[in-house]
């Protein structure tokens, strides 16, 4: 027992930490619908603004610590009911893309504020203590719980005696009702963004000394609060609370005995098996389910005229043939502009047209790239660059399926624990990118084909070629029509025979497939590729570039693949933290339109008819003049009314 | 066919294993019984009434026997086939097709679009292949399923209408047309005339008489248009606060002071077809 208490002393710390930012994660959600996946961004950047305070301008501890709390709790608490207002009803993925849009950003800024060097945080709480049984406890540990569970505790009083509190367990309980009833949803929802961001303060700035000054980690605590979150079942705060406990006394346990890579990488993801657990065991009807709006969100466009999309497709075929005569140096750039447009497309795909969200999309690439690098010099190239996708698909339906029968956030959150495991475990083993971390292959060289930059350039420009072939086939035919109609009246389906969980997980094993393809090409176009390359952040950036560039399927991946992979060698002057902040900005303004797409519509049309209007203004004369008295005829009725 | 007051005693009519029934079905929402030990019996050939207030229990039936609601207890049996355990979309593709209270239908699409999804649907629903590999042969029997279906209700002039567009009444067709469509052989319609006026009751009733007569196709109807449920109905049964009241042909149901009591009213004369 006394050598396991160090680890619980550790597990407890850090667990009540989680529970506190799980509680804040659960509290915003059930009163506002959106699940933000900034929440641990937000404890980071609470944590670097008390740093400043303290470390920088010598503020007495408590002071910043109050400073902070405050700042959070008002201003960041105001901006973020202001932000989510607008995506109470907004389909799952849009609320996603807004908040690991924040994400991306908050991190993006720290890292051009602070620069990447991991800074020590000062240990600002005392480090004396006491020994109990042979270990240390100091008073940093004991102050840090105490603080966590105090936070705790006061709020459920606050839930349960005063009256702002009683409103908000009757929005968290039924929202419609609430609001029927007369209780003003925006005071509730502002208090809950309000004491939301106050714990995620406050758990980023308990959780500093110890995680260290990391924007990337301490953004990342978001994973290990969900795992508190999962047990709460998204509902109940102390049961969250004890679940954050849970959660931090078993990954520290486990740190114990899992000391040889690979399962040296388990502990950190033990907030992930716990969720994947709870989704699997606990019945659908136990968690709740947003009340999403519901609609295709490709935007109904008529199909282009015949002649146009011919002297549309010819045109771009023609430039695309003449790239590697036309930017010369810059051929590779263009090459990996179309490998993106690949994993992009199948992004879109399955973002766009099927409603399910993927935040490990790059992981699905990294287990194309491994495939295509184990089978190099084994099998031929175009065989390899199949079996690359063929390996990926059945991954895919892996991490799919324990949220098949949920709504989307849950498999949201799936798939960025994904991602985390598959760095942190599987990465490393011989399965995929060894110990080395990286990965090479050879370019393909049959034929008259030599495997120059400018062959397989247009090697890379066949792959995608089809591949948009098969994504716009996939769209027009059969799927498509039932994935459309699946993201408007998925029950309708169901009665009518078709088995929607499968049709979603066949859709998710397509886009892993062709995911894994892009993969393949990554790695072969430069020889060789790290398992840094296809992270988690680099999976949450792809979706953000997607968004912004719009949600048509097939102009959208390609817009994004330029913007992402092109447009930087271009313009030299962003750096990659610049990038990972305009990005996370520029989605979050991007889903805030998608959201509102057809108020934005309105708006525009009614700035085009006012500015229009505005012409007729002027001497009454103009005017008569300009207004025949006889209607013309012919004139057309729906212009008239 | 004997009627009582108590719930669980009222016997009702028999499928011959060829139809859908509901054995002692309860359904429960948390502490709240919505359906306490129903019978019921919808055989093939004829239209069988489900009717009662507003609350009564009748979509959740529907909805247990369609799959979208676990019993607590109680079975649910599809042509001699127990399908208590089985998920909607198998019940579906057995034969058992349904239209809901809210229309639910795609908005994006064109009508014919969406009638041809209730075939679509069916055909392709449990093999994933041919979600993404269709054929030639496939493609004509859901054009073929279609259009037959659109003149069956009459809305082939509207095919190319976007559904958005469309008003109560012609959504409600194209409810009926799509679950005609699918080629089920068991329909769970609810409430399929509210919206509708007069003259488009009429044609829906038709619409569904000539479908039984023809095709041979079962249907239980839920209904509060009571000169529709009168004409269409060869037996009822008659739902109040979760418990099955009486089950009896039409006269009958109309001539009980049970049902007068509990739903049509007393001496209303809102019952005569």
């Amino acid at each position: 027992m006394s050598e396991l208490l160090p680890f619980l002393i550790t597990g407890l710390v850090t667990g009540s930490l989680y529970g506190l930012a799980g509680i804040g994660i659960v509290l915003t959600y059930r009163t506002s619908g959106v699940f933000n996946f900034g929440h641990g961004a937000i404890a980071a950047a609470a944590a670097f603004v008390f740093y400043t305070l303290h470390d920088t301008h010598h503020v007495p501890w408590p002071l910043a610590a109050l400073i902070t709390l405050g700042l959070f709790s008002t201003v960041v608490g105001f901006l973020l009911e202001r932000l989510t207002r607008s995506l109470a009803d907004a389909p799952e993925a849009v609320v996603v893309v807004a908040t690991t849009g924040l994400l991306l950003g908050i991190e993006g800024l720290l890292y051009l504020i602070y620069g990447d060097l991991i800074r020590n945080f000062p240990a600002f709480l005392p480090s004396s203590g006491f020994t109990v049984d042979n270990v240390n406890v100091s008073w940093a540990e004991v102050i840090s719980v105490a603080l966590a569970s105090t936070g705790t505790a006061v709020l459920f009083v606050f839930l349960r005696v005063t009256n702002l509190g009683v409103a908000m367990r009757a929005v968290v309980d039924n929202p419609t009702l609430t609001s029927l009833s007369g209780a003003r949803p925006f005071r509730i929802r502002a208090a809950a963004w309000s004491i939301g961001s106050g714990f995620a303060a406050l758990s980023g700035i308990l959780l500093a000394p110890t995680l260290g000054l990391d924007p990337n980690l301490l953004t990342l605590l978001v994973v290990q609060a969900f795992g508190a979150c999962a047990i709460g079942l998204f509902t109940s705060l102390p049961m969250t609370y004890a679940g954050g406990l849970l959660v931090g006394v078993v990954a520290s346990v486990a740190t114990k005995y899992l000391t040889t890579p690979p399962f040296s990488g388990i502990p950190p993801t033990v907030p992930y098996l716990f969720l994947i657990v709870i989704l699997l065991v606990v019945p659908a009807s136990r968690l709740p389910q947003r009340r999403a709006s519901i609609r295709s969100l490709i935007p109904e466009v008529p199909p282009m005229r015949k002649a146009r999309a011919w002297t549309l497709g010819g045109a771009s075929a023609v430039i695309l043939l003449f790239i590697p005569v036309l930017v010369g140096p810059r051929l590779p750039v263009w090459t990996s502009g179309l490998t993106y447009s690949v994993i992009l497309g199948s992004l879109a795909l399955l973002v766009w047209v099927s409603g399910q969200i993927s935040l490990c999309h790059m992981a699905f690439a990294a287990v194309g790239a491994t495939t295509m690098a184990h089978l190099d010099h084994h099998l031929p190239w175009g065989l390899a660059l199949l079996l690359a996708g063929v390996v990926a698909a059945p991954v895919g339906v892996l991490v799919a399926i324990p949220s098949a029968r949920m709504s989307g956030i849950y498999l949201a959150l799936l798939t960025l624990g994904f991602g985390i495991l598959m760095q942190n475990v599987i990465f490393p083993t011989f399965l995929m990118f060894g110990t080395t971390l990286q990965v090479k292959a050879t370019r393909p060289r049959f034929w008259f084909i030599d495997g120059s930059d400018r062959w397989f350039y247009y090697v890379t420009l066949l792959v995608a070629a089809l591949t948009y072939w098969v994504l716009a086939a996939l769209y027009r035919g059969q799927l498509g029509r039932l994935l459309r109609a699946m993201s408007e009246t998925p029950t309708m389906l169901t009665t009518h025979g078709l088995s929607v969980s499968t049709t979603r997980l066949l859709v998710f094993s397509i886009s892993a497939f062709l995911a894994g393809i892009g993969g393949a090409l990554l790695v072969t176009q430069s020889g060789v590729v790290a398992g840094e390359a296809f992270g988690p952040i680099q999976s949450l950036i792809l979706l953000a570039v997607l968004a912004i560039c719009g949600t048509r399927l097939l102009r959208s991946p390609i817009l994004a693949a330029i913007l992402l992979a092109v447009a930087p060698a271009y313009v030299t002057r962003f750096g990659v933290d610049q990038q990972t902040f305009g990005f996370g900005l520029f989605a979050v303004v991007a889903a805030l339109v998608i959201a509102k797409r057809s108020q934005v519509q309105e708006w525009l049309a009614m700035a085009a008819t006012s500015s229009a209007s505005r012409q007729g203004r002027g001497p009454v004369i103009n005017n008569v003049r300009a207004r025949p008295s006889v209607p013309p005829t012919g004139a057309n009725p729906a212009v008239s009314q | 066919m004997t009627a009582s007051a108590h719930g669980s005693a009222v016997e009702g009519q028999a499928t011959g294993g060829r139809g859908l029934r509901a054995d002692q079905v309860r359904v429960t929402y948390g502490g709240h019984v919505a359906v306490d030990d129903v019978s019921l019996a919808a055989p093939l050939g004829q239209v069988t009434g489900l009717i009662g207030p507003n609350g009564a229990g009748k979509t959740t039936l529907f909805n247990a026997c369609s799959g979208l609601l676990q019993p607590a207890s109680g079975s649910v049996n599809l042509f001699g086939v127990d399908v208590t355990s089985k998920s909607t979309a198998v019940r579906a593709r057995m034969g058992l097709g349904r239209t809901f209270q809210r229309v639910e239908v795609c908005n994006a699409m064109s009508l014919r679009t969406n009638v041809a999804l209730g075939i679509e649907a069916r055909e392709v629903g449990g093999k994933p292949w041919r979600q993404v590999f269709g054929n030639r042969e496939l493609r004509r029997r859901v054009d073929e399923a279609t259009q037959t279906a659109l003149e069956a209700c009459g809305i082939t002039d509207l095919a190319e209408r976007s559904t958005a567009t469309l008003s109560t009444g012609q959504r409600r067709l194209l409810e009926l047309a799509r679950v005609l469509a699918g080629g089920f052989q068991l329909l769970l319609l609810d409430e399929p005339s509210s919206g509708l006026d007069e003259e488009e009751t009429d044609s829906f009733g038709a619409v569904i008489q000539g479908a039984v007569d023809e095709l041979g196709i079962g249907v239980l109807l839920v209904e509060h248009d009571m000169p529709l449920v009168m004409q269409l109905c060869r037996y009822l049964y008659v739902l109040d606060f979760g418990r099955l009241i009486f089950a009896g042909t039409p006269t009958e149901v109309q001539a009980s002071q049970t049902v007068r009591d509990a739903y049509l009213g007393c001496g209303s004369d809102k019952g005569q077809p």
